[in-house]
């Protein structure tokens, strides 16, 4: 960078040819009028939004009361949708009522085991006017049927 | 030409010759008084004009953008505190958007140049270069112009603004400092290091 001051010198002046490239005759009696015209039609006004973003710019006070505000209302609701998850689980809806019924199905057979689980009545279609069939228990009394029970033998038939 | 406002304050301040000063001329325009406007635009409008063409080698990109850094200018009138001149403080703004519309463009502007005017060949630099025994001697006018801005659009925006500025403009490195914003000390690194591209690019008009 420390080089001969007279090494640009020439290029110095090739570009200072530059200077008599001019616009169009007559172009700077005309570039005020239209510079003017276009503002008295109100042209380049900030809208609504630029004047709320440069009151940020000019007002830092402004900009930390607001970015605190905003803090703020995030952190109570998070706080607010975290009260409220529980009991919304807790509800039900036509969509998830078969979960809901299974759960208590489940929950009633873990308590009394000798009961039989009724796989249609945690389907939905169970009630008064059309009960589910109740299913022999796999576990529960009278499992062990004599009916069913078939000797096996490993002895090759005659 | 729509009808300027009728009423305003009178102009009475002057810079001591007839002329009014840049600091009244924005406190009439700061209160929507277009016609003091209007001769701050009439004063500034060539350089920031020739800056942006010399930015872009494209004379309509030039002229849209010089009246939108006016427009600019006018509507952020408010923000003017003063602290540099208005000259400064309007070049800021159309090196700004310069810069950006480039950018955005990422240079592929067509060129659309500008005529070159009589006195060019009366030019003593000029004539200086054409008497000259080099490969340059034969050259006619524009086509130098299309070699010289061809050479300004290989360099990046920083660099062409620089030389833009001081070698064509014949702005002080402590003017173009406070116009982009940096220090003496960097806008001499990109001068130096914008010149040596520029040699590189033109060696054969620079033996």
């Amino acid at each position: 960078m420390n080089s001969d001051p007279g090494e640009f010198e020439a290029l110095r002046k090739l570009m200072a040819l530059k200077r008599h490239e001019l616009p169009p005759p007559g172009y700077f009696n005309r570039l005020p009028d239209q510079i003017a015209a276009r503002l008295q039609r109100g042209e380049g006004k900030p809208r609504f939004w630029e004047n709320f973003l440069a009151q940020f710019t000019f007002r830092p006070a402004f900009a930390y009361g607001f970015a605190l505000a905003a803090f703020g209302a995030l952190t109570m609701s998070a706080i607010y949708s975290v009260g409220m998850q529980p009991r919304q689980s807790a509800q039900t809806t036509p969509h998830n009522r078969w979960r809901a019924g299974a759960q208590d199905e489940a929950l009633a057979w873990q308590s009394n085991p000798s009961e039989p689980l009724h796989v249609a009545s945690w389907m939905g279609n169970a009630n008064s006017s059309n009960p589910a069939p109740s299913l022999p228990s796999l576990f529960g009394p009278g499992a062990h049927n004599p009916a069913v029970l078939v000797p096996v033998s490993f002895a090759s038939p005659p | 030409m729509t009808a300027r406002p009728a009423a305003r304050e009178p102009l009475e301040e002057t810079a001591g010759n007839g002329e009014m000063d840049d600091l009244t001329l924005v406190r009439h325009a700061k209160k929507e008084d277009i016609s003091a406007y209007d001769v701050l635009v009439r004063r500034y409008q060539e350089r920031i004009y020739a800056t942006v063409y010399h930015m872009t080698s494209n004379h309509e990109d030039a002229n849209d953008l010089t009246q939108e850094t006016f427009i600019k200018a006018f509507r952020a009138l408010k923000s003017f505190k003063g602290d540099s001149s208005f000259y400064t403080w309007i070049y800021r703004i159309a090196v700004n958007k310069t810069i950006n519309f480039l950018k955005q463009r990422k240079n592929r502007v067509q060129m659309s140049l500008n005529d070159v005017d009589f006195n060019a060949e009366n030019d003593p630099d000029l004539v200086a270069l054409s008497s000259e025994r080099t490969p340059r001697r034969d050259l006619n006018l524009s086509e130098l112009q299309e070699k010289l801005n061809g050479a300004m659009k290989k360099l990046s925006e920083h660099h062409r603004m620089v030389v833009t500025l001081h070698d064509v403009q014949g702005l002080s490195h402590e003017e173009i400092g406070k116009i982009m914003d940096c220090n003496v000390g960097t806008v001499r690194s990109r001068l130096f290091y914008a010149r040596q591209q520029l040699q590189a690019h033109l060696s054969d008009y620079l033996k």
